[in-house]
Order: C-alpha cells, then sequence, then structure tokens
C-alpha cells in the first residue's frame, strides 16, 4: 500500500474532487445553467392584440362570471367606468372584485382610442412567488400563477413585490382577508385545456391562447408581416424574466401605462445578493465572534489564570 | 321524344331544390340567420344580398379567396391569385367555434401554413370583418344594432333588469 | 414616587424584607413595597399617566375596532399602498433602535467590556420589548394574524426574506428573554435559571449577532423585491441590507442613550449610585461606538448613490429630502458625537442621540411609505391607523416603565438580604 504522506493525500483529493465536479458537471442539467428558469416548456400564454380592442368589457364580465366574482358597481356595458380615475388621477386598476379591467387611452393622430386590458401577466419567474414567506403562489406547468388563499397570512409582501401592481386584498373582510386576482382561470379551464373565459368571450379576437413559445412566434411574425402597423416590441417576451400574457401594440408602449423601465430580469435577481448574505454569515459569524471573544478577554483569562503581580 | 309528364315533374322539383347548391349564392332576397353562436345576444339576421351590391360584387373583400376571387390582402396574393371558389364560401367553414380548445389548437399548431396557423374564431371573424367595415363606411358599430341582447345577456353584463342597484358600492382601496 | 422617596420610602432591593426574615411576597414585589392604596395613590399623581388615559380612552375603541371592522375601516391600506404605519412605524423604525440588545450583549459578555454593564440590562431590555412591541404591530397589521405561526409549522416558503424575518425575530425574541433571565432571577429569588444563562451567555450573544445582522439586513432586502417603486435614492440592490444593518448599530446605541436620559431624567428615583455614577461615562463610550457607526453608514450610502450613478436625483424635490435627512440624521448627530467625544459633554452626546433616532425614524418611513411608489402619488395614514399606532407605543411605554420599575435594570439587586 502507498504511504499515505501528506503529499500522497493533496494529490489524492485533487484528483478526486476533479472527477467528482466534471461527474456533476456532466449530469447537470443543461438548461438550469446561468440560473435561468423561462418558463416551463409547454407553459400556455396569451397574446394581446391592442390593436383589435374595442373596449367593450365583455371579458370583464367573463371573468366576473367565471370566477363568482360580487355585482359590479356598474353595468359592464356602462362605458363611463372609462373615465373614473383613482388616486393620482391613475385609471382603473385591478381590484378584489374585478381580475382584469380595460382602460381607454386617448392618442394624438389615432382615429380610436386605444383600450388596454390589465390582469396577472402570469410571469414565468413570479415576484409574488418568490417574495411570499407561506409558498402561497405556484406557478403551474400549464402557465398560470395561482394562489392558495388557506395559508395566506396577510402580510401583503407580494403586493410590494408585483411590478405590474396586479394582486388585490380584500380589505372589506375582517374574518378571511385573502389575495385576490386572475388565476387565468386555472381551476375551471386551464387544467382541462381550456382558455381562459376572457380569451373565449372576446368578440373581436384581441387574445390568441397558444403555448406561449408559439404565440412569441406569432407575435413576431406579425410584426414583420405588417410592417408599420405594430410597434417593434413584444411587451412581455422579455420584461421581469418574461410573462406568459404578451401584448403587441401600433402605440408605443410607455403612452399607454405599461413600465418600460422593469428591465428583463426576474424580481429574484434584485433579492439574490441578500440570500446569498445569509449562509455567509451563518457560517462565518460564529467563528469570527468566538475569535474575537478569545482576543479580546486574553487579558482578563491570563489575569484569572494567575493572580498575581 | 318527351318525358312522361311525372318525370318531368320530379325533374323540375329537383333542379329547384338542388339549385341552391350548386349555382353561386346570389339569388335576389337573401338573408342569412347567423346564429350558431347566439347566446348572449340574438343571432343576427344578415342580409346577404345587400351586402353583395354594397361591395360592388368584389366578393373577396370579405370571403377572401374562397369565393373564387383574387383576395385584397397582398400577402395573400402568391398563393392565391388564382384560386377557385371553395367547396363552401360560408365563413363557419373556415373559422371555428371554438378555436382555442386543446383539439383544434394542436391542430393548428402543425399545420405548415404560416399564414393560416392562427385564424381568428367565428365570433371574432365575424366581428372584426363586419365592423372593420362598418366603422369606414358608416355602417351599424354598436351592439345592438346587429342583434338584440337576450335575458342571458342581461345577466351577464350585470345590465338591464340585472343593473346592480345603488349604495352597494365597495369602498376604494 | 418622588414625594415618596423624599418621605424615606425604599423600593424593594433584595429577597427578604429588612430588619425581619420574610420574604417579599409576590404582590409586594408588583407594587414595589407600597400598600396597593398608596400605590394607586401615586399612579393617580402622576401627570403622564393622565395623558396615558387619554390616549387608552380614545385609542383602545378604535384597536378593537380595526380587528372587528377590518383594516380597510382602520387604515388606508390599499391596492398600491400595502403597508401603512403599522408596519412603517411599528416594524421598520422600531426594530433598528431595539439593535441596543445585541450590541450591549456584545460589548460586555463578548469583547469584555465590564465597564459597560450597568448599562448593559437596560441594553437588552429596549431591545427585548422593542422587538415585542414590534411583533404586536405586526399582528395588528396582519390580515390573518392567527396564522402567524404558519411560516413556521404550516406551509414554509423558504426563499423568501420574510421567511427569514419571520424565523430570526422569533428565535431572537427567545434569546433576548433568556439574557433578561438573570435579571428576573434576582427579583423573584430562583438561582438555577441564573446560573444556567450565566454559563451559555457567549452562545447566547453570538447567536444574538447573528440573528441581529441577518434580520436587521433583511428588513432593507425586504424593499429590493420593489426595485422600480422605492425612489432611486433610498434603494440600492447591493447595499440595501447593509444601509439598514449599519443603521441599526447607531440606532440601536443612540435609543439606548435616548432610553437611559430618559430614565436619568423621570426614574430618578429608580436609578442607584452605579448607574448614575457611571452613566456619563457610558454615554461617551456608546457615542464612539455611535459614531463609527454613522461615519460608516455615511460612506457607504455615497458609495451606494456612486454606484448607479443617482448624484442627478440630488437635485429633484426628493433629493431635498434624502439631503435633509442626511444632514439632519447622519451628519448631525456624527458631529454633535464627535465633538462631545472630544469635549467630554455627555449632554452633548445624548443632544446627537436624539438626532440620531430621529434620522433613523426618517430614513424608514422615507423608505417605507415617503418615496415609496414616488411614481405614482402619494399617500398618508388614517386618523385611525394614527391612534392605534399611539396607542400600541404607549404600551410599549407603560410595559417598559413597569418592568424598569420592578427588575433590577436600572438598580443593582442587594442580593437576598441586607
Amino acid at each position: 500500500m502507498k504511504k499515505l504522506n501528506r503529499r500522497n493525500f493533496i494529490k489524492g483529493s485533487l484528483a478526486g474532487g476533479i472527477a467528482a465536479a466534471t461527474a456533476a458537471g456532466k449530469a447537470k442539467n443543461a438548461s438550469a445553467a446561468g440560473g435561468d428558469f423561462g418558463g416551463y416548456p409547454d407553459s400556455m400564454g396569451v397574446l394581446v392584440d391592442l390593436t383589435k380592442c374595442v373596449g367593450c368589457r365583455t371579458c370583464e364580465a367573463a371573468c366576473n362570471k367565471e370566477q363568482g366574482l360580487p355585482e359590479p358597481d356598474k353595468p359592464f356595458d356602462d362605458y363611463s367606468v372609462f373615465d373614473e380615475h383613482r388616486h393620482g388621477g391613475l385609471p382603473r386598476r385591478t381590484t378584489e372584485k374585478a381580475y382584469t379591467v380595460v382602460n381607454r387611452y386617448k392618442v394624438e393622430g389615432r382615429e380610436h382610442p386605444l383600450f388596454r386590458k390589465i390582469q396577472c401577466n402570469h410571469c414565468n419567474e413570479p415576484a409574488c412567488l418568490t417574495s411570499c414567506f407561506v409558498n402561497a403562489y405556484t406557478k403551474t406547468p400549464e402557465g398560470a400563477v395561482i394562489y392558495n388563499p388557506k395559508v395566506c397570512v396577510g402580510c401583503r409582501t407580494c403586493m410590494i413585490a408585483c411590478p405590474f401592481y396586479v394582486p388585490a386584498y380584500s380589505y372589506s373582510s375582517p374574518i378571511n382577508p385573502v389575495v385576490k386576482k386572475c388565476i387565468m382561470c386555472y381551476d375551471t379551464r386551464l387544467k382541462f385545456g381550456r382558455p381562459p373565459a376572457c380569451v373565449e368571450s372576446c368578440p373581436q379576437g384581441v387574445m390568441t391562447f397558444g403555448k406561449r413559445k408559439n404565440l412569441i412566434a406569432l407575435a413576431h411574425e406579425k410584426i414583420e408581416g405588417n410592417p408599420g402597423k405594430y410597434v417593434d416590441h413584444l411587451y412581455g417576451e422579455h420584461e421581469v424574466g418574461g410573462t406568459s400574457w404578451m401584448y403587441l401594440s401600433d402605440v408605443p408602449f410607455e403612452e399607454i401605462g405599461f413600465d418600460t423601465h422593469l428591465g428583463k430580469e426576474p424580481i429574484i435577481s434584485y433579492v439574490k445578493d441578500f440570500l446569498a448574505i445569509v449562509p455567509m454569515v451563518l457560517c462565518i459569524w460564529p467563528a469570527l465572534f468566538t475569535g474575537f471573544h478569545l482576543l479580546s478577554t486574553r487579558k482578563q483569562a491570563n489575569q484569572e489564570e494567575s493572580p498575581k503581580a | 321524344m318527351g318525358f312522361k309528364k311525372e318525370k318531368r315533374l320530379g325533374l323540375a322539383a329537383f333542379i329547384a331544390m338542388a339549385a341552391p347548391l350548386v349555382l353561386p349564392i346570389s339569388a335576389k332576397g337573401e338573408v342569412f340567420e347567423l346564429s350558431s353562436l347566439a347566446n348572449l345576444y340574438e343571432g343576427v339576421s344578415f342580409d346577404h344580398d345587400m351586402h353583395i351590391e354594397a361591395v360592388e360584387n368584389n366578393c373577396s373583400l370579405c370571403h377572401h379567396h374562397t369565393a373564387g376571387t383574387p383576395p385584397e390582402d397582398q400577402t395573400c396574393i402568391p398563393c392565391h391569385k388564382n384560386s377557385p371558389e371553395a367547396e363552401s364560401p360560408a365563413c363557419s367553414s373556415c373559422h371555428l367555434i371554438e378555436p382555442f380548445s386543446s383539439t383544434n389548437l394542436s391542430i393548428s399548431e402543425k399545420n405548415p401554413l404560416r399564414h393560416h396557423k392562427v385564424k381568428p374564431g367565428l365570433k371574432a371573424a365575424f366581428h372584426l370583418n363586419c365592423m372593420g367595415c362598418h366603422q369606414e363606411t358608416g355602417g351599424p358599430v354598436g351592439c345592438q344594432d346587429c342583434h338584440a341582447m337576450t335575458e342571458k345577456g342581461e345577466k351577464f353584463y350585470n345590465t338591464g333588469q340585472y343593473t346592480p342597484k345603488a349604495g352597494n358600492e365597495t369602498a376604494h382601496h | 414616587m418622588k414625594k415618596l422617596i423624599a418621605e424615606g420610602f425604599q423600593p424593594i432591593d433584595t429577597l427578604i424584607k429588612p430588619n425581619t426574615n420574610n420574604p417579599w411576597s409576590w404582590k409586594d414585589k408588583l407594587f414595589l413595597g407600597l400598600t396597593p392604596q398608596e400605590y394607586m395613590k401615586q399612579l393617580f399623581r402622576n401627570p403622564f399617566n393622565w395623558i396615558l388615559a387619554i390616549i387608552y380612552a380614545v385609542g383602545i375603541p378604535i384597536l378593537v375596532g380595526r380587528f372587528v371592522f377590518g383594516l380597510g375601516w382602520a387604515t388606508h391600506s390599499s391596492y398600491d399602498y400595502p403597508w401603512g404605519l403599522f408596519l412603517g412605524w411599528g416594524l421598520f423604525v422600531m426594530v433598528p433602535l431595539s439593535a441596543s440588545g445585541f450590541m450591549m450583549g456584545t460589548t460586555v459578555e463578548l469583547f469584555g467590556r465590564k465597564d459597560f454593564k450597568p448599562i448593559e440590562r437596560l441594553g437588552l431590555l429596549n431591545g427585548l420589548l422593542g422587538y415585542f412591541f414590534a411583533v404586536i404591530f405586526l399582528q395588528v397589521d396582519l390580515g390573518q394574524p392567527w396564522r402567524l405561526v404558519y411560516p413556521m409549522f404550516v406551509s414554509l416558503g423558504p426563499a423568501a426574506v420574510l421567511f427569514l424575518v419571520a424565523w430570526h425575530v422569533a428565535t431572537y425574541l427567545s434569546v433576548q428573554v433568556a439574557e433578561l433571565v438573570p435579571a428576573a432571577s434576582e427579583l423573584m429569588g430562583w438561582v438555577k435559571p441564573k446560573k444556567f444563562i450565566k454559563s451559555i451567555v457567549l452562545g447566547l450573544t453570538i447567536a444574538g449577532i447573528i440573528l441581529s445582522t441577518l434580520h436587521q439586513g433583511a428588513l432593507g432586502a425586504l424593499f429590493t423585491y420593489a426595485p422600480g417603486k422605492v425612489h432611486p435614492l433610498w434603494y440600492s440592490a447591493a447595499f440595501q441590507w447593509f444601509h439598514f444593518f449599519c443603521s441599526s448599530i447607531f440606532g440601536g446605541l443612540s435609543m439606548l442613550i435616548v432610553v437611559s436620559t430618559l430614565s436619568k431624567w423621570f426614574l430618578q428615583w429608580r436609578c442607584d449610585a452605579n448607574f448614575t455614577k457611571n452613566l456619563d461615562k457610558i454615554t461617551l463610550g456608546i457615542a464612539k461606538g455611535c459614531s463609527m457607526a454613522l461615519i460608516t453608514y455615511l460612506v457607504i450610502k455615497l458609495v451606494a448613490l456612486a454606484h448607479d450613478n443617482e448624484w442627478g436625483y440630488l437635485l429633484s424635490g426628493w433629493g431635498q429630502l434624502y439631503i435633509f435627512e442626511i444632514t439632519a440624521g447622519v451628519i448631525l448627530p456624527l458631529v454633535f458625537f464627535t465633538m462631545a467625544i472630544r469635549t467630554n459633554r455627555a449632554g452633548l452626546a445624548r443632544f446627537a442621540a436624539f438626532t440620531a433616532v430621529f434620522g433613523i425614524a426618517l430614513n424608514r418611513l422615507n423608505t417605507a411609505l415617503i418615496t415609496f411608489n414616488w411614481q405614482l402619488y402619494q399617500e398618508i395614514p388614517h386618523w385611525r391607523e394614527v391612534v392605534i399606532a399611539i396607542t400600541v407605543y404607549a404600551t410599549y411605554i407603560v410595559v417598559y416603565r413597569a418592568v424598569l420599575y420592578r427588575l433590577p435594570i436600572l438598580y443593582t439587586w442587594q442580593g437576598d438580604s441586607k
């Protein structure tokens, strides 16, 4: 048997370590490299073509009925809602009673106003999901981001985190307040391969339902095939890591209420640096501070050991 | 030489019945009841004749290339410049009632024809085609201008007899 | 109490009644050795208690109302602004100001600086009560407070920063309770608990440092979930956690100086010679720590501006608020602390501490409430929110005072008998 001296031990460890690392590297799933998720491969999505929307609000009514939401304040064929503004002069947003709303934007030079449908964008790496400390959100393989009200504590961090200001909270309920948002009709439709109620109800075919990757290709074909008609950008393709609901528009997105400064990184990328510090502190601090203690109390310890001049 | 009287009668009747199926549908006084999608609204009484006059016989304005005329959209010309009349130029023969069912999606996904990959569903096709033109020509554009709302529709839209009562609004948050 | 002391009354500081063999009963300990009637009399004489009475008369019904009618009734919490004063003040301001627990524990037990021992327990108490009431504020704010233990035992979401905060605050509260067991043991006459805690005090202290570093930083990291929503001058993807951690160091120490000053002014009768004699020297010692943390914080704040090239924002209205916060809340205390140390003036150090506490409060309120949603619109808390916050904070003060009256924090326990 070879003598196990220090040199051989180091050589052996290095060799073994490299072998293990290579094996692990080969076994590692290629798609996990770089830490990007990019969505489930067969995730469904919806492409929203804002050039077609006429603001009829049938989608709002369909959602209301499908999700069993309470009666609205005004009928769904009442278009005075487009003149409603909330705090700060902002247009309507999703609420505990309305998982989707349509807003109107007057655009200079455009013959008709532009109408924009807002709902949860079902991000690939949702901020709400990453911020929830009771794991109440799930990104389903079908693409929907769903929510489990049975574990929700009501901390409302998801509302802080969502860059699209989507989740609402039933503040009016003292006994069982929960988050309210679009779930892409997962329980009643998506699970069974059917499109969400709003998509099916739209008389103008504003929304196209299909596999997300196919919709991306389709959207770019539309842009190319209709030169000058669409703004050359598919909103949601890359924003905050990519979303399942994507938008095409003939008006620049920043003019119709879209946040165009979101960047391509999913929200969790902004938090990851801190999350890495957690294990660092847990591992380093004990030794570090024990060291400080030993170093700074040496004099004391010496005095205690030999209490004489 | 002549056919027997009965046979002549039978032949005439046969021709009369078969005529609509083989002759171009441009018989005078044709009004179609488009009611396959009737649910929230009643079906539409569509005056086909009036529309033929309105488009000055240019069938492709509505029927793309399926009426035997070259399509308006330049993207389609390379393949459909000389397309014959389709077996049925009716909208519902190409535009599906449920375009996004998993069956239909898997079919359209595999469709090698780039421009046919996503056809609007039947409801969307009607509205896009009809209203697109109506907006330009001053035709009816309101929902109830073409089809009256049913009671089911009133319930769906929380309107008419189902209008929400005042005073129940949720507080603004 | 001052009148009673002037008349020769001596509050309890031993286990056995002087000149007897009878131990004080728990009732005696509760009333400090006074009869219940005497105790009530001095209670009514105290003008601060009249203010408290008014606060509670208005506050208790509204606090109850929050739970009966829901958050929508009691707050301006909205879909755009989910967090209000309960978290903004009760959690984000109170937690850094309660960092004195781990600071004092580290100073005395870890680094062996026994000269800070007279104020160590006050630091620990400040920490414990601050965190405890932060949790109370949290319970008032949560939509379903009865589900508080869900992230621990029912449904865990370990990737979330708040998960870390929840676990750490729970663990840290236990550590702080343990660290105060010796004081309670003296009052109650327990022997074993005090010995046990003394044997593990180093471990508890290190655990306290680890937990505090992480959760103070985590409270800052919570805002990294909303990069576009907090104004860039207050937001830094890279340094947010460090801003909050570093400011908690001087926040906790300054709050300790503030509390010791208030004790000196209003609880003079309870402070013994050991505390009062050494207080000025200790205050200046703490001031040295504060000034180190302040200069570090100031530099890192400026580095963060440079890192993301945010200098342009300083010229806006928000920039003016930022400059005010840095000047009044960081530079001013830094200058005064330094001057106080160099000229040996504890009074100036105390003033600096008050401004530092103001600076922390302003910074947290700016980050969490004022500059949050800076691109949307401003939201102000509901008056009911303000009332409830004042009520809970008043309770914090009441409990603080009750503990200081009784436990050997400001005074030294004289042992079993005199």
